[in-house]
């Protein structure tokens, strides 16, 4: 009772006027980055992270949850017409274009809307039902805990975002040391600044998530010079009675494994619809026409990510931990409106959770609206040329960067940053670990250098906690697997085809 | 042939470097009363052990060609640092013409027409965006 009863009280203050715009702006624009290729949810959440400033807390919020979950939509209707993968996409390319090849367009859309539609709404319940109680269980954390489970959050965010455990637990780590730019939190001594006044405060996170995901991937996608042929066959989106008895228990499938997997670290949507996939490789009646074409290779993978997009904001809210790069960057938008997300803040900011999680379901309303029946006005998206798009996205940027501090002068500073984004991208590292390591990183320092003043200098305490010795065995394991795995040369990725298809990077 | 993860793995070796001899610089305490450079002493001898171990990963991987483009990045880094001193000297609405025209640039093909037409519409925006929320950007 007490779930309906906080949901009914998130409803109040979701269905306020200017909330319901925050979350149709944020579910559009969603739709939008998740349609084009080139722009992911990662890269608009920087772009618009300055604006929040100005924005009311619960609204910015709200909107920026839209646009990761909305990207979701737009990325499952660019998959199934034209074959573009985006990060949480991949899988449905398979399924949802051989649909597309056969004519089933419309079908494909509708299975990919409703499942959507069906593991947003799982997931809202496993996050208004679990985060509070987690919320409580994590009361129980100590300094030790917190460190194991960041640890395991970047060793599983590096592995599933860069494919390669080194090279992403290299760029977590950078960011961390990128994190200790600024004055130490317990001396006050002004660490890497050059006694450069603009680095006395740290890096600014806006600064960084511009350059790495803003100027970089202007500069990378106009490299690509890929044309994209806008999609133009017919769409009859109803289907028969048959066809929809074949969604919905593929989509519930779907949902409780997006939801498993959208909790834990490093998972995200890109895991999830693998995950989801898989199983229905094997639990479906229909899975002998899986990857030629089969309702379930769109109802699985597309409720999986939907879910798991949502169920990704449990360990950020009842945590303060996030455990994938666009989470990450959901807690500086917290940070930067002075709210602390963790154990205390259901109970502190009960108006902003229930809120949130309440937008969520109204979102996900107005996603089935506004993309099942006008999916066509959205694919015409496609003849926006890249030409005209990037000078708008560098717009924002510039606006975003000065709107931050009423500064001109750290727009030259996000040039630095675009420039070290360059470099990255030249270097194939993976920016989106480093900016959650970034974002961890003074967390991590504090957690760690006060657990070894508790145990006066003894790793001990990181076994003694039971909750810290099995996260930290559960690291440990995960980086065993992947040395096993890389000596013994055997790639599991071979054993699904669509592991085949390399997950780009934004989780 | 550069090969890209040789020089990746130079590059996170020389970052980890630097701020491992940075950290030196300021007091190290012990494990117990960390000072100031301990954790990021830490923190840089992982990085650069990760980097050493990508170094020698890339001597058993197939060599990646580096490539460079800098000509695009040129332009756009100019055109976002001339947007900061066109805005600065004259304002913004100047420099969001100046950044429009300059990024354009960098595309597969220029057109003043279509470049006037971003112009235009950024500054409408621009506009709503110091009415709606209360931006106040200098625009003039």
């Amino acid at each position: 009772m007490d779930i309906i009863n906080n949901l009914a009280f998130g409803f109040q203050h979701a269905l306020t006027l200017s909330n319901l715009m925050y979350c149709v702006a944020g579910c559009v624009l969603g739709t939008i980055v998740g349609l084009l290729p080139g722009l992911g949810p990662l890269a608009t959440i920087s772009v618009l992270l300055p604006l929040t400033y100005s924005m009311p807390l619960v609204g910015a919020l709200i909107m920026m949850a839209g646009i990761y979950y909305g990207a979701m939509y737009g990325e499952s209707v660019s998959a199934i017409t034209m074959r573009i993968a985006h990060s949480s996409s991949i899988v449905m390319c398979i399924d949802g274009y051989q649909m597309s090849q056969k004519g089933k367009t419309g079908l494909a859309l509708f299975t990919a809307g409703l499942s959507s539609f069906i593991g947003g709404t799982v997931a809202i319940f496993v996050l208004a039902a679990l985060a509070p109680q987690l919320g409580e269980f994590a009361l129980k954390f100590g300094p030790a805990d917190y460190c194991a489970l960041m640890l395991l959050g970047f060793v599983c965010v590096s592995f599933f975002t860069t494919g390669s455990l080194v090279n992403g637990f290299t760029m977590c780590m950078l960011g961390v040391l990128l994190g200790q730019v600024g004055g130490d939190i317990n001396t006050g001594v002004q660490r890497f600044t050059f006694n450069l006044p603009f680095l006395s405060d740290g890096l600014s996170i806006v600064s960084l998530s511009l350059g790495c995901f803003g100027i970089a991937e202007i500069t990378n996608n106009l490299g690509r010079k890929v044309q994209n042929t806008p999609f133009s066959g017919k769409i009859k989106l109803m289907p028969t009675w048959a066809e929809f008895k074949r969604i919905i228990p593929s989509a519930l499938r779907g949902s409780v494994v997006g939801s498993i997997l959208g909790i834990i670290p490093g998972g995200g949507p890109v895991l999830a619809q693998f995950g989801a996939y898989a199983m229905d490789r094997k639990l479906s009646k229909y899975r002998d026409e899986m990857g030629q074409g089969a309702i379930e290779g769109v109802a699985a993978p597309a409720a999986a990510d939907e879910a798991a997009a949502r169920t990704a904001f449990i360990p950020l809210m009842s945590l303060g931990i996030p455990e994938t790069a666009t989470t990450a960057l959901m807690l500086a938008a917290f940070i930067i409106k002075g709210v602390h997300p963790g154990p205390n803040m259901i109970v502190d900011h009960p108006d902003l959770f229930w809120g949130l999680v309440a937008s969520m379901w109204i979102g996900n309303c107005f996603l089935l609206a506004l993309n099942v029946p006008m999916v066509r006005m959205w694919l015409s998206l496609f003849k926006i040329p890249y030409s005209v798009l990037f000078p708008a996205i560098l717009f924002f940027c510039c606006v975003g960067t000065f709107s931050a501090n009423r500064n001109l002068q750290d727009i030259y500073v996000t040039g630095m940053f675009g420039a070290l984004g360059y470099v990255f991208f030249r270097l194939g590292m993976d920016p989106a670990p480093l900016m959650l390591g970034f974002i961890l990183g003074p967390m991590l320092e504090e957690y760690f250098r006060r657990a070894l003043l508790m145990s006066e200098g003894n790793f001990g305490i990181f076994l003694e906690s039971p909750i810290s010795a099995t996260l930290l065995a559960l690291t440990s394991l995960f980086i065993l697997w992947q040395i096993v795995k890389t000596f013994s040369g055997k790639k599991s990725k071979k054993a699904n085809p669509a592991l085949e298809l390399q997950a780009p990077n934004d989780a | 042939m550069t090969n890209r993860n040789v020089v990746r793995a130079a590059f996170v070796i020389a970052v980890a470097l630097s701020f491992s001899i940075g950290s030196l610089r300021y007091s190290i305490g012990t494990f117990a009363h960390a000072g100031p450079g301990l954790f990021p002493l830490v923190i840089s001898t992982i990085v650069l052990l990760l980097g050493v171990i990508s170094l020698i990963q890339s001597r058993y991987e197939d060599p990646v060609q580096m490539t460079f483009a800098i000509r695009g990045f040129a332009i756009i880094l100019t055109s976002f640092c001339g947007f900061a001193a066109v805005s600065y000297f004259i304002g913004m609405a100047a420099g969001i013409v100046f950044m429009v025209f300059c990024a354009s640039l960098a595309g597969s093909s220029f057109s003043w027409s279509r470049s006037l037409k971003i112009a235009a519409a950024l500054l409408v925006v621009a506009l709503l965006m110091n009415k709606v929320l209360n931006l106040d950007l200098p625009l003039y």
